[in-house]
């Protein structure tokens, strides 16, 4: 055992005490504002409000599958979350590979590929309801002076183009953060491999494939996950650009469940729900990180 | 072959301005409808270079609307909710990651801090409004600072457990065996020596509160207590929009992550990830 170890273990007895009380303020506050929240959750989902008085049932989980919007809301979820991340993962692992040598001024080119991701998701969504306005948005205009007809072209009000629409913006937004982490993976590989595929005669491609790919598979993984995650709770950006609409035709799992709890106060059957959606992303989580263990 | 290596370093530079034209171009059109007259704002096809600079819709945002006390309301949130986190993040963090806990809690403990920030936001924001409405603190700015303070805890305790971890021992040992204590070597020795680190992790919650979107909208609907994204959103959600007003809002909200994001650069793929990237 090294010697900073025992110094740090001993005395056993009294070393508890401390920690016990450092730790303390942080547990109190998940357990009250993040578990509590969620068994508050499991309650009222397991409640419906009758004339007779509160009944304790499995109505609403009953009710997840007779109904109709919520399979459809999914089905968005699942095509925006799976398009988006093909785009952002491809465009970002491109720009990285083309970043990852010396050219000047990559400094201001990455600070400025950073704007994007930073902005607030609201302002995002602002920016690209005025590129997208189809009366006087720069999309549109820009598109009109090359002589393009952009007559059907109404982006998030047209039932057809407003879910390419939100997904294309999401994939304006968040494919600096893939670049960035890829890049940040790509200079962590020493030079050693690249010599060897260099003396053995490998082609550019095979290099990539068999030196650049393996090695950069931790990042990948992690990447994939976080953006995993945040494309299927996605809600900002989408409430901002089309509320969901037009109609039905961008409303994601997370917008259907505010609309259930904040539009129409049927607070049990939005947390069945959101049950329904942490569910998913916990199994989906577990499959990444079965991956990431298993390099 | 040099003349191959050129062409392809030419389409490289190409590629990479082409990115960035397609980053920044949406947010510079943003910028220059907030300084628009509306004749120009709707005029076709759209001037993006030239047209007459006008402050008016600033003046009608933060002077004659509520922008302003909204403003002052996100900030209030962001600061003090960071400094919540960061007090309370810390220490655990320093428990977590100097001190060997029974039955492997450090990594149990660190694992299921981490769990509590991969909820769905909406999966929390359904009871925590019921929880606000009954203590009666919904439209008040208590309910964000609390609930922020809560959201960023994980972050923090991840990232300074990170930091704490690249420390070596020896430092804090020294200290002790000049006779300092347990907490006086943490606050003379190491809290120092984490400084930048403190200071990044910081400037990220400091970015994800001002941002945050949905809690704010669920908690606060009330001009006395909504935060500059809720009263953006507001405005677009409006039927009749006032796109120079919207715009010259958001342009304000965007100053101060502009500036913290250019600070930050050297850590910001370490805190994306969760400090599992240490870029």
């Amino acid at each position: 055992m090294p010697k900073s170890r025992r110094f740090f273990n001993a005395p056993a007895k009294r070393e508890l005490l401390l920690p016990a009380l450092l730790i303390a303020p942080a547990m109190a506050v998940l357990l009250s504002l993040s578990i509590y929240p969620l068994l508050y959750s499991v309650t009222i989902s397991l409640q419906q409000e009758t004339a007779a008085g509160i009944n304790w049932t499995f109505g609403n989980f009953a009710r997840l599958a007779s109904d109709s919007f919520f399979w459809t809301a999914m089905a968005h979820t699942f095509v925006y979350a799976a398009a988006a991340l093909t785009c952002e993962f491809l465009l970002g692992l491109a720009l990285a590979l083309l970043l990852n040598s010396q050219i000047r001024g990559r400094g201001l080119f990455r600070a400025s590929l950073l704007v994007p991701m930073m902005l607030p998701t609201v302002v995002v969504g602002v920016v690209w309801r005025l590129m997208l306005n189809p009366d006087f948005g720069a999309i549109n205009g820009t598109l009109a002076r090359f002589g393009i007809s952009t007559e059907s072209l109404t982006w998030t009000a047209s039932p057809r183009l407003a879910m390419l629409s939100v997904i294309a913006v999401d994939v304006w937004q968040w494919t600096p953060f893939v670049f960035l982490v890829l890049l940040a993976g790509l200079q962590a590989i020493p030079q050693e491999p690249y010599e060897a595929a260099l003396i053995d005669g490998s082609s550019r491609w095979q290099t990539f494939r068999h030196v650049t790919l393996p090695l950069l598979k931790p990042a990948i993984l992690i990447v994939l996950l976080l953006r995993t995650m945040d494309l299927l709770r996605v809600f900002d950006q989408i409430f901002i650009l089309t509320e969901g609409g037009p109609g039905f035709a961008t409303e994601t799992i997370s917008l259907y469940i505010y609309r259930t709890a904040f539009r129409f106060f049927d607070f049990g059957y939005a947390a069945a729900m959101s049950f329904v959606l942490l569910a998913l992303t916990n199994v989906i989580s577990v499959i990444y990180i079965r991956f990431l263990s298993h390099r | 072959m040099k003349r191959i290596e050129n062409r392809f370093n030419f389409f490289r530079i190409l590629c990479l301005f082409v990115a960035l034209l397609f980053a920044l171009a949406p947010v510079y059109w943003m910028l220059t409808i907030a300084l628009k007259t509306e004749v120009d704002q709707f005029a076709i096809p759209p001037p993006w270079f030239v047209f007459t600079p006008t402050l008016e819709h600033y003046y009608d945002a933060f002077v004659t609307r509520a922008f302003g006390q909204y403003l002052i309301t996100s900030a209030i949130v962001a600061v003090t909710s960071t400094a919540c986190a960061l007090v309370i993040g810390t220490l655990a963090a320093y428990a977590l990651a100097r001190f060997e806990l029974p039955w492997r809690l450090n990594q149990r403990l660190s694992l299921w801090i981490l769990s509590t920030r991969m909820f769905p936001a909406i999966v929390t924001a359904v009871p925590l409004f019921l929880m606000m409405r009954d203590v009666r603190l919904l439209n008040t700015r208590a309910s964000l600072i609390i609930v922020y303070t809560a959201f960023n805890l994980p972050f923090v305790v991840w990232m300074m457990r990170g930091f704490f971890a690249d420390l070596p021992r020896d430092l804090e040992e020294a200290a002790l065996v000049d006779g300092d204590s347990r907490m006086g070597a943490f606050v003379r020795v190491v809290l120092p020596l984490v400084a930048p680190g403190l200071a990044a992790t910081a400037v990220f919650c400091l970015i994800v509160s001002w941002n945050e979107f949905l809690f704010a909208l669920v908690l606060t609907q009330t001009d006395a207590a909504m935060t500059l994204p809720v009263g953006i959103a507001g405005r677009v959600t409006q039927y009749e929009i006032k796109w120079g007003v919207m715009s010259a809002a958001a342009s304000v909200a965007i100053v101060p992550i502009l500036v913290f994001a250019l600070a930050l650069q050297r850590y910001l793929v370490r805190g994306l990830s969760m400090g599992a990237v240490k870029g």
